[in-house]
């Protein structure tokens, strides 16, 4: 018979309304056998009690329905954000508040680097720096004799030195759209939309898809997910070709992995048949700590980019409607193969316009193919109101909305998107609870940092980067705030039965916390410390 | 001309407009060229098994050389991979998503140095066109895929209606031809054109017009960027080289409403030659612009 482990922690939030806290959690194979005080485990037999965790306090593994394995794999290369970020060892890499910070910064990096070998960098954003603009020359005071790639936050823009500019031949008589040039025709280095970037890309071997296949990203993934708790995350959009599946599997099952993966499949690039029955392979592949045969649809953009989809009045600064991914009436065949397959789908919507769409679609799919509990996620949902958070409601729709936003990008959205009116109801967690809609709030980590807790403390406080409190009435309690990121979260993935509460027959995921976080200020629950996890009863410390 | 950057022509146009069927007849009959296609899917493509030497999950190879993919989720990286093979193909064709802008695709041949651009067809449906393009919902995505093309093809009609033309006449300047026209748009833009006219181009219809200049002045980028802007919009592809008046000369590529310079050494002598459609254009028009002074 399998023995029994009792962990004693400082206390324990179960997120479990029957016993919502407790000293004593006992484990058997991986789960949690009773929860309450240190004879919680007595009539199940012989136990040893585990001490280690006993200065901790415990709550259920955080659940994050929305990032992408990137987030691991980034890391490969250099760091020049605006803002603090830990990479997956730990080390906390500050923000870069100025130009020169940069430059000092991937300089030293260059130096880590082989002769030759391109230096590529993430995470800029001018937005943030809005003083100068980068140029080749500051990226050719790093270095002159090898590429030096900046890949700003969007994705959609670049710069690069000289050496990168050469390697593509771009030049003085090169008349590219997207080369922008000083008024010499000389390109400054900035190289805009895909198109343009991609002879640099090509060159420097940059493939964000490709490296998140590899086993190193994935332990990567792995390692960012402990570090703030979380125990199940997504990866939402995977490409998952030739032996990545294998790779996946392999990893995963070593006991040393820390954390369940969810991903699901990009439906684009095959008909809704082809990708249909992708996905059905797939789930017959699961295992407990792989969760395959879910799909992510896109549909419009970004709302920063202005290629949301948005109802009246559309955009403050007038510009055009935004542009769709995925066409209405391809989002209508897929939503209806998907229901008629039992395929669980994930749905990018950002605009209202899009939301409101994807919600007709769904429900014209219903119609035709009951499936009640099919829990259809639309992801980051960020501008939908009350009206389609009560249709959500009826059909049984689940919201994943994009908390983190408020925070990062909603002081723009207030004076530069969508105004102050609908950014002050934006990710509006308040009206989808009061809706009576499942929903969880997520970081879309690497386009924000992955950490629950700061996504918690979003959804509760609403501040934003200047400060300022952005739709007050939208705000959710801590504890609801708590709840969004881990039974919350795990309903909207279909896995509430498993995970997302520290309840008896769950599996002994638990975040592992130095302070209780029902406790603290909610301004200051995004600097609670987490200390690692603990995954199906064994202990991940950091 | 002996020009070894890698061609590549984007099909664009809204979902069922019939992009698949021109892909699936260029593939079918591809001049003797080595063609690699790359589709969203696989669904439609129907070719005929004597045609076909191998198939996999997403990777078609014909007989005649051809290869058609899936693209997978990532067009860029398919583009890279394209550009990996060895052999390269002769001819990049990639259909457009229903919802593509089909310019942001074909930028990449403009970007590229191992590539070069070869126009955008966009395929338009007769039937639901004027309806699709009022759609509040897809109306501009529509509409910047017609402004955008080189080459309408209209297609689920026999001749295009009169209020059809003249409504994607304001869209674009583009050639307006008829779905099974496939001869004419792989003359225009698969088959290498740029040859001594003695070759190809025997056949009785449709006719072109073939110009060519051997002279003309030494020219200034702008000077050279100015005349070109005004060249007759009938004559369909140019290419050549042109004497530059700083020591340099220059290569000149036009497809349809498109037309790129790049810098090369100095030639012996300027040497255009070009393409258009019979009834479009004559030699006289060209001769008269090109010896604008």
């Amino acid at each position: 018979m399998a023995y029994i482990t009792v962990f004693k922690a400082k206390n324990i939030i179960t997120m479990d309304p029957n016993r919502p806290e407790a000293t004593h959690v006992a484990v058997r194979d991986g789960k949690i056998l009773a929860v309450g005080g240190a004879d919680c485990a007595a009539q199940w037999g012989e136990y040893v009690t585990d001490d280690s965790l006993a200065q901790s306090v415990l709550m259920p593994g955080f659940v994050e329905g929305h990032a992408h394995m990137m987030a691991g794999a980034m890391w490969q290369y250099a760091y020049a954000g605006f803002h603090d970020r830990t990479d997956p060892d730990g080390k906390l890499w500050t923000g870069m508040t100025t130009i020169d910070a940069v430059v000092t910064r991937l300089a030293e990096f260059a130096a880590t680097l082989a002769d030759g070998e391109p230096l590529v960098a993430w995470g800029f954003d001018p937005i943030f720096l809005p003083t100068e603009r980068l140029n080749r020359r500051h990226l050719d005071q790093i270095a002159a004799d090898r590429p030096v790639v900046v890949m700003f936050s969007s994705f959609h823009v670049m710069c690069v030195n000289s050496a990168a500019l050469d390697m593509a031949g771009y030049d003085e008589d090169t008349e590219v759209e997207g080369v922008l040039t000083d008024g010499n025709g000389t390109p400054t280095g900035e190289l805009q939309e895909m198109a343009a970037m991609f002879p640099v890309m090509h060159r420097v071997g940059f493939d964000f898809k490709k490296l998140s296949q590899e086993e190193t990203s994935i332990w990567s993934y792995g390692k960012v997910a402990n570090r703030v708790g979380v125990t199940t995350i997504t990866d939402l959009f995977a490409t998952i070709e030739g032996d990545a599946l294998d790779t996946l599997l392999r990893v995963t099952a070593d006991d040393k992995f820390p954390i369940r993966i969810v991903p699901t499949i990009g439906a684009m690039g095959a008909t809704a048949d082809q990708i249909a029955a992708q996905a059905k392979e797939l789930a017959l592949q699961s295992t407990d700590k792989l969760r395959l045969g879910g799909v992510k649809l896109m549909t419009d953009g970004s709302i920063q980019g202005w290629t949301a989809r948005v109802k009246w009045p559309g955009y403050v600064g007038g510009q055009p409607n935004g542009i769709w991914n995925t066409a209405p009436d391809q989002i209508y065949e897929l939503c209806e193969v998907m229901q008629r397959e039992g395929i669980k789908m994930n749905i990018h919507t950002n605009g209202d316009e899009a939301s409101e769409v994807v919600i007709d679609a769904i429900e014209a799919a219903m119609r035709k193919h009951p499936w009640t509990g099919a829990r259809h996620v639309l992801q980051h949902a960020q501008m939908m109101g009350v009206d389609q958070f009560e249709r959500a409601a009826e059909l049984g729709i689940c919201v994943n909305l994009f908390a983190n936003h408020i925070w990062y990008f909603g002081d723009q959205h207030a004076a530069l998107t969508i105004g102050e009116d609908r950014a002050s109801r934006m990710d509006g967690c308040r009206s989808a609870a009061d809706a009576g809609v499942h929903f969880t709030i997520h970081s879309d980590a690497p386009v924000t940092p992955l950490g629950p807790l700061f996504t918690a403390w979003c959804a509760v406080n609403r501040t934003t980067m200047s400060g300022r409190t952005l739709g007050e009435a939208q705000r959710l309690t801590l504890m609801e705030g708590l709840h969004a990121i881990t039974l919350g979260a795990a309903y909207t993935m279909g896995l509430d039965s498993e995970i997302g509460s520290i309840t008896a027959g769950k599996q002994a995921d638990f975040a592992v916390l130095d302070e209780d976080p029902t406790a603290v200020d909610p301004a200051a629950l995004k600097d609670v410390t987490v200390l690692g996890t603990v995954l199906g009863g064994r202990v991940h410390l950091l | 001309m002996n020009d070894k950057r890698l061609p590549l022509t984007v099909i664009g146009g809204y979902l069922g407009a019939g992009k698949t069927t021109l892909i699936n007849k260029l593939l079918t009959d591809p001049q003797g060229q080595r063609l690699m296609v790359l589709v969203n899917d696989f669904g439609a493509i129907n070719i005929d098994a004597a045609l076909l030497e191998s198939a996999d999950e997403d990777t078609l190879t014909l007989t005649n050389g051809c290869v058609c993919c899936t693209m997978g989720a990532d067009l860029f990286m398919a583009i890279a991979d394209v550009l990996d093979r060895n052999p390269r193909p002769d001819h990049l064709i990639i259909e457009a998503s229903g919802v593509a802008d089909p310019s942001k695709i074909a930028a990449a041949a403009k970007a590229e140095k191992d590539m070069q651009y070869g126009g955008i067809i966009t395929v338009v449906d007769a039937e639901n066109f004027p309806k699709l393009l009022d759609d509040p919902m897809i109306g501009a995505q529509i509409k910047t895929q017609t402004t955008c093309a080189d080459l309408l093809l209209v297609s689920k009609t026999d001749s295009i209606p009169a209020a059809l033309q003249a409504q994607l006449s304001t869209l674009s300047g583009a050639e307006q031809l008829l779905a099974d026209q496939v001869q004419t748009v792989a003359d225009l833009l698969i088959t290498p054109w740029d040859r001594p006219v003695s070759a190809p181009f025997a056949r009785p219809h449709p006719d072109y017009v073939h110009w060519s200049a051997t002279a003309g002045p030494q020219f200034s980028r702008d000077g050279l960027r100015a005349l070109l802007a005004t060249r007759p919009p009938g004559l369909f592809r140019l290419k050549g080289f042109v004497c530059g008046d700083d020591g340099r000369g220059f290569l000149v590529q036009g497809v349809g409403s498109s037309v790129s310079l790049s810098r090369i050494d100095q030639p012996a002598q300027t040497s255009l030659v070009g393409i258009g459609l019979k009834g479009r254009v004559t030699k006289a028009d060209c001769d008269q612009w090109w010896s604008t002074p």
